[in-house]
């Protein structure tokens, strides 16, 4: 493990999560992941739920009214003590959809002497595109000379997992993998950083294989790297 | 600095053997600013707000004497019991619709799933001011550290860390399961 500050720790990955690292930071961030395996899970955990953020859309700061505070004395008083109350419900699922929507990324760097690999698939599963289980090659295009693009979809009952071998892509800078629908509709399936060591990331999309048209790797401002049309199942 | 969430008024010494007590007054004094704004930032309506921080104190009130500190301090608490109370607002909302000016109607609040929203909002609310001013302006308002270093004096170094603390707080508070009050 590497004996880097904390702080030092946690600015480099908020930094590269607005997509703000310097190149020298980038490669610095780049060493530390070599030593320090926990950094790409953090990061992909994290940027889940920056991604989700922006539904928020702004932030009012309030201070309870006097009005209120009058209520809240008179209820201490007893003043309220026989107003209804109506029944309630769980809110358990109020604090499950994010964690459901905002999909999921697993990605290790390969080659680095930790001999770490991502959880293998179950048992092979054979069969044409859509079969569950299955792992069916796709191929990714446009993307830059330098940068080699290794990837597979498997068909699972809640949705479709991405798994990637990717390399060349800038060390430090952020990629977002989207899968996108028959209807258009895109929906995120996970953020990785890209590395100077090939990059093994496994990311789930809830959405069915069968409705899937496409699976794009963007940048972090939007700007397309690669994508892969699949065949229609 | 990694602490965020900010403290409960009432944690409870391990070796007290009396249970703290429920002050509401004090309760209020301490907790109303956050557990409104959580519900003005949930709800976008002032005035239905309001009514949900008074319910939520209603029904802690009631139940003050079931209240457990080894099982948790009185915001946690309190938050709970709003989570559900504001989630009933807006399905209550949502099922209700009223014909009013359009100058007194609730702002429109964004497409995005309401829960997933709500949830979002309840973490936030529950970060100390300056890490939730950090993050909702890097990562709602869309400012780069340097803009923000700029508006606030604070050495971006620092904004950094506090968005990463941010981050992970309202990641640990999004995977949590909260506590029935």
């Amino acid at each position: 493990m590497n004996d880097l500050e904390p702080d030092r720790r946690a600015e480099l990955i908020a930094a590269a999560l607005a997509g703000e690292l310097t190149p020298d930071e980038g490669a610095e961030l780049d060493a530390l992941r070599a030593d320090d395996p926990t950094i790409d899970a953090e990061f992909a955990e994290l940027s889940a739920v920056a991604h989700a953020l922006p539904a928020v859309e702004r932030w009012d700061d309030v201070a309870p009214s006097a009005s209120l505070a009058a209520r809240i004395a008179a209820l201490d008083d007893g003043g309220m003590a026989d107003a209804p109350v109506t029944p309630i419900r769980s809110s358990r699922r109020l604090m499950r959809p994010l964690l459901l929507a905002v999909g999921a990324a697993a990605c290790v760097g390969l080659g680095l002497g930790g001999g770490l690999l991502l959880a293998a698939p179950p048992a092979a599963v054979e069969g044409p595109p859509g079969t569950l289980g299955a792992v069916e090659e796709v191929a990714f295009e446009g993307a830059p000379e330098s940068v080699e693009i290794d990837a597979a979809l498997v068909a699972h009952t809640w949705g479709t997992e991405t798994v990637l071998t990717v390399e060349g892509l800038d060390a430090g800078d952020a990629f977002t993998v989207v899968v996108v629908g028959e209807d258009g509709e895109e929906v995120e399936s996970g953020t990785f950083l890209g590395s100077t060591v090939p990059i093994e990331c496994r990311l789930n999309a809830a959405v069915l294989r069968e409705d899937v048209a496409a699976v794009a790797i963007r940048a972090i401002d939007g700007g397309q790297i690669a994508v892969a049309e699949v065949p229609a199942v | 600095m990694t602490i965020v969430a900010t403290p409960g008024a009432a944690g409870r010494s391990p070796m007290s053997e009396q249970r703290p007590a429920f002050e509401l007054r004090d309760a209020f004094a301490e907790h109303g600013p956050s557990l409104l704004g959580f519900a003005v930032n949930a709800l976008r309506d002032r005035g239905l707000a309001e009514d949900c921080v008074q319910e939520t104190f209603l029904r802690a009130w009631r139940a003050r004497e079931r209240f457990d500190g080894d099982r948790g301090s009185v915001r946690t608490w309190l938050f709970a019991i709003i989570r559900r109370v504001v989630l009933d607002a807006h399905r209550s909302r949502a099922r209700s619709p009223l014909l009013v000016p359009e100058h007194d109607a609730p702002e429109s609040v964004h497409e995005t799933d309401p829960l997933e929203r709500i949830g979002i909002v309840d973490g936030l609310a529950q970060l100390s001011a300056p890490h939730r001013d950090a993050v909702v302006a890097i990562h709602v308002t869309g400012l780069s550290y340097q803009e923000l270093s700029e508006r606030t004096g604070v050495p971006v170094a620092t904004l950094r860390t506090r968005v990463f603390y941010a981050l992970r707080a309202l990641r640990t508070a999004l995977d949590e399961v909260d506590p029935t009050p």
